[in-house]
């Protein structure tokens, strides 16, 4: 596997639309015009590409539910609303390279046939938003986006829009009511967006990584991208690593690389002193895995998913020795009862059930009884809701007590962490 | 039309239609909060969650379309756990107050408790979230959010069914709670459907709050009279008490029941309900009163006329019918009604205020008689110079009353009705007491049943004319309300 | 004084809902537009909106108080929020917390008497590689430390680090 191969994603000096353009930028926009809308989604299909915002649905199958015959306007819309703990991959590339996003979604327009596209930024990002804002403006002065794009007849507007504080924003039918000026919560599917969606129009919502990598994708080919990474896993990935490595931030690397390669030539190893615990490989919603578990995997949708975790968003987050697994979880469950959107009963009074048997048993009023409570209650949310967001509290709420059961029990037995254990309580 | 099976049980649902539904056609019962018939699928209680074969998760049977070949399990093991836990999660924070709830004996939390967990709380009560407790919102309702489960039902139905608006669930997660703005008055016309709406104890009627507890409550299906409408209900009553009328959802008239007539219980137990006859303003007792209003129409007998009325029931316009040709022998007589029929405010309140103008159609059409116009010209003109009427119908007749001084004699069950006109009044059972038939605008024939009995001496109006026929010197042998349809030829 | 809608917003408005094939889905970008006038959103303002964009207030009421970055009353001129999130958490954050209520002398959610420094905690602002986190009204101060916190109040209060909002 080639682990220092060019990146596709990440360049340096594409900031700005001359950068771009030299690099070669709004080329592939240009071929796939030239292209039939159905032929630039079987070349995405033949990518492999799948969707990067965690689910991991292959792009192309999701481009061809749009129904050919609809009438009406259809909705091309990227998810920029990185939410996910751990997680800010999306943020790197809107920053460094934000005119890949707009071209691929021009091609993405093109090919399902939407005359609007509408970027869901997070908003938080508002200096990110800015930057999109001009970078699309200056797209548009130069005929990339607009009316008859390239001469090609093709008419495409982008419009970037602001979330409002709403981690939920990230799930995308929760999108698309913020989007319409609702309160974010998730809709019940089906119907799915690609048949009513945005204003009860076929949709699209694809994640920025995602429709970033399309550009390279018609441009080289999807056998060109197909062939990267490792098996149903193709092309890159940005992984972006957080916790006590020394060298956070995001990498672009192929899908498949072993995780312990990854931590050690890529994010420096952890830092001087710590012990790798466990990992979350995936964004906080996804199974820890021991450090054992993380050393033997490699990081990919099949691998992570054997070993019991998920690819997710590619947010890594290292945990090491001093860490109480106890406080992470309270932290983490306070977080998802934070952002309940409150629709759904279990996750609704689960995330704040599991809120508080945390405290009890972070502040030491905690039994065995609990932890039991707090094991069932999870199993009771998962799979029971309109949208995932009570299985991402459940799945770590299993995965950490199963795995580090032993704090657990100590928690509830009165003592606290593990002697090492120096975090924060 | 898809063919499948639920609980090993083979049915052909219609096309389009949910889980929920084709297990309904069956008589299988699907626990929910959330889903009403009548308003958009929310989906969001996780009741009704059921077990479809080759499908991984359970699925909600509210939104769920029924599908060829459909393998569905609703007493599953799996979905008996599903419900068993969301009623725990709809648990924890409720404050379990049932001993001072209205709702307590029909509460989706109870009932469902019951026959569905059983299940020991593990939730200790000083963790639970607390919120506003009752207030009162609008004329109608006491909402109390620590009671609500957030099954959105009542925003559904502001903005769905009244349009509304003015609820919305504010925040989110566990300390989200329904209001709406402050100051406002939850106070459209249909309010108190809310209440019904409720599955638990959040929305409580205010006029209903701590009046009986429901399992005392008898219920009589019956009609509503507030308008031409003419909705069918339920009247609860317990004790000779009318405590509440709720809506008996039908597909011809109605699902819902408007405040205003939920209220017309009222008039049966009111403080001016009369018991006796009013000659002017005097109060005397019913013999004395007819014997006087007997006098006065003996007096004028050839200038005698009887005027039906569109707020009374066929049975009992009648009776007047049979008075005006039998008794008084007269061809001044009037069952000529009409009023603009149809929904005016798009949901159930008819422009028409009486409830059988189509009833008192009916007996025009059998027994003839004068054209409004021409009742009202002679009493003008002092060819009338006695009407008998109902209190309210004499309205249709107060210009031509005033101009010629005409002696007018109603019937009335409370004072409130009698218009000052009036020579003589003489009471009768209201609706709620005796039983009588109504023709709504529609069409449809619909019978008031008696829910309670009235107070002693107080008698049906076709018992009063048939007294009031004895005092002229005529018998009409009226011992029933059917009685007074014999010899009368309705087409 | 009852709130009035300026001609200018109304000019801004109008672009806005432009993007949309219907206006209703300017609301939240709308709302936005009149915090970053007022520092909140008023009451007044709520009713102001709804009527423009033809809503039910309640409809307005329930998005201000869904979303996590509506105000619904003024803040101080520095609004701070301390990221808590997991990566945050372990990078410091609560220690970061700690130093800033001891600084300012308030406690989460509190305003510091002078109307300077509002203090708040919020829950991941994607910057974890960057942890801990802090955002002062729309910038973000990344790679935190003890020193760099008390540098960057410092600068605050004495004005040397112009915010963009």
């Amino acid at each position: 596997m080639i682990l220092n191969m060019e990146s596709i994603l990440l360049k340096d000096n594409v900031e700005c639309l001359e950068g771009y353009f030299a690099a070669g930028g709004y080329k592939p926009l240009k071929k796939a015009l030239a292209l039939k809308p159905s032929e630039v989604t079987d070349e995405v299909k033949k990518s492999n590409l799948r969707g990067r915002g965690g689910a991991g649905f292959p792009t192309g199958l999701k481009w061809s539910f749009i129904p050919k015959d609809a009438p009406g306007p259809r909705y091309l819309v990227c998810n920029a609303d990185e939410g996910e703990p751990g997680t800010f991959k999306d943020r790197e590339l809107l920053l460094k390279n934000p005119h890949a996003l707009i071209e691929g979604m021009a091609i993405a327009g093109y090919a399902i046939g939407a005359a609007h596209g509408y970027i869901y930024i997070r908003g938080e990002f508002a200096a990110e938003a800015a930057l999109l804002e001009r970078a699309v403006a200056d797209a548009r002065a130069k005929g990339f986006i607009g009316r008859n794009i390239l001469g090609s007849g093709f008419n495409f507007e982008l419009f970037v829009h602001r979330g409002a504080g709403a981690y939920i924003c990230g799930e995308e039918t929760a999108l698309l009511e913020s989007l319409e000026g609702f309160k974010g919560q998730p809709r019940l599917k089906p119907p799915f967006p690609a048949v009513k969606g945005l204003f009860g129009s076929p949709t699209v919502i694809n994640n920025v990584e995602t429709l970033a990598a399309v550009p390279s994708i018609i441009e080289k080919g999807g056998d060109w991208y197909a062939a990267i990474g490792a098996g149903k896993s193709a092309g890159t990935k940005l992984f972006c690593v957080s916790g006590p490595v020394n060298k956070p931030g995001v990498y672009e690397l192929p899908l498949g690389v072993p995780f312990r390669t990854f931590l050690e030539n890529n994010c420096g190893g952890l830092k001087a002193g710590k012990k790798l615990k466990a990992v979350i490989p995936g964004g906080s919603s996804t199974p820890v895995l021991t450090a054992a578990e993380a050393l033997a995997v490699n990081l990919d949708y099949e691998s992570l998913a054997a070993a019991g975790s998920m690819l997710g968003s590619g947010a890594v987050i290292i945990i090491d020795e001093s860490q109480c697994m106890v406080k992470l979880l309270q932290v983490l469950a306070r977080f998802y009862h934070h952002e309940s959107c409150g629709q759904c009963t279990p996750c609704r009074e689960g995330c704040g059930w599991i809120e508080k048997l945390l405290n009890r048993l972070e502040d030491g009023r905690g039994t065995v009884k609990d932890l039991d409570t707090l094991y069932s209650v999870a199993e009771a949310m998962l799979g029971r809701t309109i949208c995932p967001l009570a299985d991402a509290m459940a799945m770590p709420v299993m995965s950490f007590v199963k795995k580090f059961r032993s704090e657990f029990e100590a928690h509830a037995a009165g003592k606290c962490c593990p002697p090492d254990a120096a975090g924060e309580h | 039309m898809p063919k499948l099976t639920i609980d090993g049980k083979a049915v052909e649902a219609a096309k389009g239609a949910t889980l929920l539904e084709a297990a309904q056609q069956l008589g299988v019962y699907i626990p929910r909060y959330c889903y009403h018939p009548k308003l958009s699928v929310s989906g969001n209680c996780r009741m009704c969650l059921v077990e479809v074969e080759k499908t991984s998760k359970l699925v909600t049977a509210c939104s769920t379309e029924a599908a060829e070949g459909m393998s569905v399990r609703t007493d599953s093991e799996k979905v008996k756990a599903a419900r068993r836990d969301v009623l725990e999660f709809l648990l924890i924070n409720h404050p379990l107050d049932c001993p001072i709830c209205d709702q307590a004996g029909e509460c989706g939390l109870q009932d469902y408790y019951m026959e569905y967990s059983l299940k020991k709380s593990r939730f200790p009560q000083g963790d639970k979230v607390t919120r506003q407790k009752r207030r009162a919102l609008g004329p109608h309702l006491v909402l109390d959010n620590e009671r609500c489960v957030l099954c959105t039902r009542c925003v559904r139905f502001c903005s769905e069914v009244t349009k509304t608006s003015e609820l919305e669930v504010m925040e989110r997660a566990d300390h989200s709670f329904i209001d709406l703005k402050e100051g406002k008055s939850l106070d459209n016309d249909y309010s108190l459907n809310i209440a019904d709406l409720c599955p638990v104890g959040a929305w409580t009627s205010r006029d209903f709050r701590f009046k009986s507890r429901v399992w005392f409550l008898k219920k009589t299906p019956t009609v509503c009279l507030g308008c031409a409408t003419g909705c069918l209900i339920e009247a609860h009553h317990n004790e000779n008490t009318v405590y509440r009328l709720v809506p008996r959802p039908n597909a011809e008239t109605n699902t819902w029941l408007c405040d205003r007539g939920r209220m017309t219980y009222k008039a049966v137990q009111a403080g001016d309900r009369l018991a006796k006859g009013v000659i002017k303003n005097g109060l005397i007792d019913l013999e004395p009163a007819l014997r006087e209003a007997a006098t006065r129409i003996d007096e004028q007998h050839a200038a005698a006329a009887v005027l039906g009325s569109p707020w009374l029931s066929i049975e009992d316009n009648a009776a007047l019918a049979r008075l005006a040709a039998e008794a008084l022998k007269t061809e001044n007589f009037c069952f000529d009604f009409s009023a603009e029929q149809g929904i005016k405010d798009g949901i159930l309140v008819n422009k028409d205020p009486a409830p059988n103008t189509a009833g008192a159609g009916l007996v025009k059409a059998a027994c003839g008689g004068l054209s409004l116009e021409e009742f009202s010209r002679r009493i003008a003109d002092k060819r009338i110079k006695v009407v008998i009427t109902e209190a309210r119908a004499a309205a249709f007749i107060k210009d031509a009353l005033k101009a010629s001084g005409a002696r007018l004699i109603v019937f009335a069950v409370n004072r409130a009705e009698i218009p000052p006109e009036a020579y003589a009044t003489l009471p009768y059972a209201s609706y709620f007491e005796t039983p009588g038939t109504f023709v709504n605008y529609q069409g449809l024939k619909r019978r008031a049943e008696p829910a309670v009995e009235a107070k002693e001496g107080v008698k049906p109006l076709w018992a009063v004319v048939n007294k009031l026929a004895v005092y002229s010197g005529t018998s009409l042998r009226l011992d029933s309300a059917e009685d007074a349809l014999k010899g009368i030829n309705f087409r | 004084m009852p709130f009035k809608l300026t001609e200018e917003f109304k000019a801004k408005a109008a672009h806005i809902c432009a993007r949309y094939p219907r206006k209703d889905a300017a609301l939240i970008p709308l709302l936005q537009e009149l915090q970053g006038q007022a520092g909140f959103v008023a009451e007044e303002a709520m009713d102001a909106l709804a009527q423009y964009l033809e809503l039910p207030y309640a409809r307005v009421k329930g998005v201000v108080t869904f979303y996590t970055m509506f105000n619904r009353a003024p803040l101080g001129k520095y609004h701070l929020q301390v990221c808590r999130n997991i990566s945050c958490h372990m990078a410091g954050a609560p220690a970061l917390l700690g130093r800033l209520k001891e600084k300012l002398g308030i406690a989460e959610g509190e305003t510091t008497k002078d109307g300077l420094f509002t203090l708040s905690t919020v829950e991941c602002l994607g910057a974890c590689g960057t942890a801990p986190v802090l955002q002062a009204n729309e910038d973000y101060f990344e790679n935190l430390t003890p020193e760099k916190l008390d540098a960057l109040i410092d600068d605050l209060k004495h004005g040397k680090h112009p915010l963009k909002r």
